[in-house]
């Protein structure tokens, strides 16, 4: 998770493979199956690209072309039935693409197909979205903020949906999201991101209850109690200031001159360190001497 | 849908109507007297001019005039040509078939040539690439057809001598007119010649067909590169290409039709200026269309002939231009969504 412009997005592409032309991807290392992906050729990224790893972005309805009906692009997503014979297997995919959407959840695949794209609901298309990705059984799926601009209805139906299909599928999830809640609710492990920088990643209950990182604490203090009563016009704890423009990131750790507990050594970038499931990149982490004195004593 | 139609087969009289209100106003103003400007007929008999009085009403009122005059036009009587004594209305029926053949054949070479190279330029990242294709637009854009044509005319006509200069056909052939269209009566013709005399008109069309197929080109090139790229940065197409689509596909498939969409609309706009370039292009090469047949008309003050010129080459373009609108509307699926919206 990370907030607006803090690169989650332009991750998920590098991941899959889709930059714009005017990128350059460096990475030390990318595998899948035990493949480099840096080394593989556009083309066999393509292939992939669909079959094992898939998509689900966060504006359904632009995802589709406007111009040609629901239907024909799910079809066309379908996998082709290679025991069949050909003048089969238009008939076979058009059945599995029906198969499919009933089993993202959606009550009269017919009238859907048929329609186009902005006739329908950002959740519906939503769904055949999830269909599209998922009718290969891909291994990994990247859920890129699925549920952005949708109302809380459909947002529960949505991660019901993934939730399913993580457990039934077997698919792998990678969720994008900025709401700090869903994501503890929904995922396992967790990566905290900040100016397309790594700040902490590890299991979801460790780093909710022990944040190490000044940034995982003040998001995890931005949620409010509502146990406690607040105060009539208090003011949420928040980090001071906003990110900074991408064009001229901080020296060092770029959280530095928002953070509390920035000092002269933070203008050099903190390794990622590793403290047992847990990854963290701060000279001066939370929590962790004292967690240290009590395994000495 | 229905509505729609409707709405615009409206329009499409309503215009036809004032052009001819406006065609009527302009033939009082003619500098003869009027029964001559009306049915061309230079010096009637009695019984004629008693014949062209009634046929106009010249006696009643200016909208008795005006009903009388719609009344003739539409059913087909504009008059006779004063300088070749024709009905004007037979000359139309054999020269229109060779303006529409003309503006056929150059505006499928303008599409066929121009989309694959706009399409081309929008998705080559290389800037020689890109320059280039946009130099040779811009120079096509900016030549004068007349020069142009003349150009041609010289040097594949005159100094390499590979094509004909002017004219539809060689006078040798002798094929009888069925449709008009001389491609398609030499096709059909059962002459034993008449593969050698298609392949003669074929020559023939070329160099006036690349003249005036030059200016909508550019255009196309132009709008379909703008087009392309709009359409190839929306987030459709990245998600075709997460789909793991082959780009091939995803360039035929979705982002084409998006983006010829706007160059269908735009070529509708360009329908005035490519028919004022068709009428030059026609004197240039001697093409016996409505438009050579117009400006000589014009020299030869022969007023019905410019009345029925002017009247078929603007309701062809009120027509093509409703066409082209209502086509747009058909295959555009989101230009129903603006329907639903204004209904």
């Amino acid at each position: 998770m990370g907030e607006s412009g803090s690169g989650r997005t332009l991750l998920a592409r590098a991941i899959l493979g889709i930059p714009e032309p005017n990128w350059s991807i460096t990475a030390d290392r990318m595998m899948w199956n035990n493949q480099n992906l840096m080394d593989m050729s556009q083309a066999e990224r393509r292939s992939l690209m669909g079959k094992d790893i898939s998509i689900i972005f966060q504006d359904p309805s632009n995802c589709l072309d406007p111009a040609l009906e629901v239907g024909e692009q799910l079809i066309e997503a379908m996998p082709t039935n290679k025991s069949l014979p050909f003048w089969r297997r238009a008939k076979d995919k058009k059945l599995n693409a029906k198969n499919w959407l009933r089993k993202v959840g959606v009550k009269d695949p017919e009238r859907l197909m048929s329609s186009y794209a902005w006739e329908l609901s950002e959740g519906e298309c939503q769904k055949i979205m999830i269909a599209m990705a998922v009718a290969h059984q891909p291994r990994l799926l990247i859920a890129d903020e699925p549920t952005n601009q949708m109302e809380l209805n459909t947002q529960a139906q949505i991660f019901r949906l993934l939730t399913k299909l993580n457990q039934l599928q077997n698919v792998s999830i990678l969720l994008i999201s900025h709401e700090l809640e869903k994501v503890a609710q929904w995922c396992e492990n967790l990566t905290v991101i900040y100016s397309g920088q790594v700040m902490e990643s590890g299991p979801t209950a460790s780093i909710m209850s022990h944040p190490y990182h000044p940034y995982t604490k003040a998001l995890i203090e931005t949620i409010p109690d509502y146990d406690e009563s607040i105060s009539h016009k208090a003011l949420l704890p928040t980090l001071p200031g906003s990110p900074p423009a991408l064009q001229h990131p901080p020296i060092g750790c770029r959280l530095g001159p928002r953070c509390p507990e920035a000092q002269k050594k933070c203008v050099h970038q903190p390794k990622l360190c590793h403290y047992k499931d847990r990854y963290y990149a701060c000279h001066f982490p939370y929590e962790l001497e004292q967690n240290n004195d009590d395994a000495t004593s | 849908m229905g509505i729609f139609l409707i709405r615009r087969l409206n329009l499409f009289i309503a215009t036809s109507i004032a052009l001819i209100g406006v065609l009527f106003l302009a033939t009082s103003l003619f500098p003869v007297s009027k029964t001559v400007a009306l049915a061309g007929i230079t010096s009637p008999s009695l019984a004629q001019a008693q014949q062209i009085t009634d046929d106009y009403q010249l006696n009643s009122s200016e909208l008795g005039q005006f009903i009388a005059y719609l009344k003739q036009r539409l059913s087909g009587n504009l008059g006779i040509s004063t300088s070749s004594q024709h009905p004007v209305i037979d000359e139309l029926a054999v020269q229109l078939p060779a303006t529409i053949e003309l503006i056929t054949v150059a505006s499928i070479l303008a599409l066929l040539l121009g989309v694959p190279l706009g399409v081309l330029s929008a998705l080559s990242h290389n800037k020689l690439t890109q320059n280039s294709i946009m130099v040779i637009t811009l120079t096509g854009y900016s030549i004068p057809v007349f020069w142009l044509g003349l150009t041609l005319i010289l040097w594949f006509g005159i100094k390499l001598g590979w094509l004909p200069v002017s004219g539809q056909l060689n006078l040798l052939y002798q094929i009888k007119p069925v449709t008009g269209f001389m491609l398609i009566d030499t096709l059909i013709s059962n002459s034993p010649y008449h593969i050698s005399a298609f392949l003669d008109a074929l020559k023939h069309i070329v160099m006036p067909a690349v003249t005036l197929a030059i200016l909508p080109f550019t255009v196309v090139v132009r709008i379909t590169r703008s087009a392309m790229t709009q359409v190839l940065s929306q987030s459709y197409i990245r998600a075709a290409e997460a789909r793991g689509l082959p780009t091939r596909r995803i360039i035929m498939r979705h982002a084409l039709p998006n983006a010829l969409l706007p160059v269908l609309k735009q070529l509708g706009l360009m329908l005035g200026p490519f028919m004022s370039y068709a009428i030059i292009v026609e004197v240039i090469f001697a093409w016996p269309g409505v438009g050579s047949w117009l400006v000589s008309g014009i020299y030869q003050r022969d007023y019905t002939v410019i009345q029925g010129g002017i009247l078929a080459v603007s309701l062809l373009i009120i027509f093509a231009s409703i066409l082209i609108e209502v086509i747009y509307t058909a295959v555009n699926p989101l230009s129903r969504k603006e329907l639903y919206a204004s209904h």
